[in-house]
């Protein structure tokens, strides 16, 4: 006689464990003492050390096509920070791919960038845009960062979220190609969308 | 259970969903031994996700005392008696059940880690913790092999004794209720009686 056997329930990924979480200080501790490397490509969401999605080549070159652009129209009081580390609130450390941030003397050399520091935060989403969408984007709005785009590669928009109140961006732009997309920081710069997200 | 924590994040991420950067069982060495885990707090290593572990109650805290007492007893020197110890279960998982019977040895496992074949019984104590204990504990020794499982599940005044792991899963499983007296497998002479273990 045979009996059905169910089969085995699947060891779920992490669904409901109550994860320990770790402080900036320890995320930068674990960097330190070299249990993190340069091989991780990781970010500290809420306590949470995330895996981020491995940058494929339409994500690099928007990036790129982001960093040739962005400079020429910025004024000196401006720099431009790609792919580096924004200390968002006491529990996370984030790396979005592009920041306009307050220039200072020393480059933020000796401290991180905060939200207050940040003028323009872009994002360039491939397969990455739930989270992008769901998960950090509210954590911007909440952290006051002024004006956040996310660049979604699949569908070939551009989202441009600003004016953030009571944890939300308030007022949404999607911006197609054929048209052009202007920070609200900088008025003057007009980017042409197409040459963001070529057809 | 001491924190390192100022306090919980206003808006906990749903682990869940995200891709999590796991920890080998070496990772997890490395942190304590940099400091970055403390010793004073209560956590486990499960499948390379670093989990805080339920603080105990007095009651979980009594049973386990309970059969470490009739263990330490009843077993003489065929088994070595571990209460909350860790087992390096695979290389990502180094969960600390509430007690182990492990094979004797010489060394009382001073030198190495116990692993899934060093183990004879594995006992975990469920107070509050029980879904955790059943769904994300029991098929990961299964997995690896741990022969035999008894979920103490205090609430439901039972013992569930799970044996025969095949492919991942315990192929036997058996209910054990105040009235009934309850042997490992391994050790079949010693008879715990349920309801000193699940008094009222």
């Amino acid at each position: 006689m045979t009996t059905q056997t169910k089969p085995p329930p699947q060891p779920s990924s992490a669904s409901n464990l109550p994860v320990r979480r770790f402080t900036p200080a320890e995320f930068l501790a674990l960097v330190e003492v070299g249990i993190l490397t340069s091989n991780d490509r990781v970010e500290l969401l809420d306590g949470v050390i995330i895996e981020m999605a491995p940058i494929g080549d339409p994500h690099a070159g928007t990036v790129d096509i982001y960093t040739e652009m962005l400079p020429s129209g910025v004024d000196r009081g401006t720099l431009l920070r790609v792919q580096g580390p924004l200390a968002l609130d006491e529990h996370s450390r984030l790396y979005p791919d592009l920041m306009l941030l307050r220039r200072r003397a020393d480059f933020y050399r000796t401290e991180t960038p905060r939200p207050e520091d940040v003028l323009l935060l872009i994002e360039v989403a491939d397969s990455s845009v739930d989270y992008d969408r769901h998960e950090k984007l509210p954590r911007y709005a909440r952290a006051g960062i002024p004006e956040v785009w996310i660049t979604v590669l699949p569908e070939r928009i551009i989202e441009a979220h600003s004016e953030p109140s009571g944890g939300r961006y308030t007022h949404t732009h999607i911006f197609v190609s054929g048209g052009t997309i202007t920070p609200g920081c900088f008025p003057d710069i007009a980017l042409p969308v197409s040459e963001i997200i070529p057809g | 259970m001491a924190s390192t924590q100022t306090k919980p994040p206003p808006h906990p991420v749903d682990v869940a969903q995200l891709p999590l950067r796991r920890f080998t069982v070496d990772e997890y060495f490395a942190m304590a031994e940099a400091g970055i885990l403390k010793r004073e707090e209560r956590v486990e290593l499960i499948d390379g996700v670093i989990v805080e572990m339920a603080p105990i109650g007095n009651n979980h805290l009594g049973t386990t005392d309970l059969y470490t007492m009739l263990f330490a007893r009843a077993v003489g020197d065929r088994a070595i008696v571990r209460v909350q110890g860790s087992i390096l279960l695979a290389e990502s998982s180094m969960p600390e059940p509430d007690l182990v019977l492990l094979r004797a040895r010489q060394d009382f496992y001073r030198y190495r880690a116990a692993v899934p074949d060093d183990v004879l019984l594995l006992i975990e104590v469920a107070e509050s913790s029980v879904n955790y204990d059943r769904y994300q504990k029991l098929p990961r020794y299964a997995q690896a092999g741990i022969p035999e499982v008894w979920i103490t599940v205090l609430p439901e005044r039972i013992i569930e004794a799970h044996v025969e792991p095949v492919a991942g899963r315990y192929t036997r499983n058996r209910i054990y209720v105040p009235g009934d007296t309850i042997s490992p497998s391994a050790l079949p002479d010693i008879e715990l009686v349920v309801s000193d273990i699940l008094p009222e």
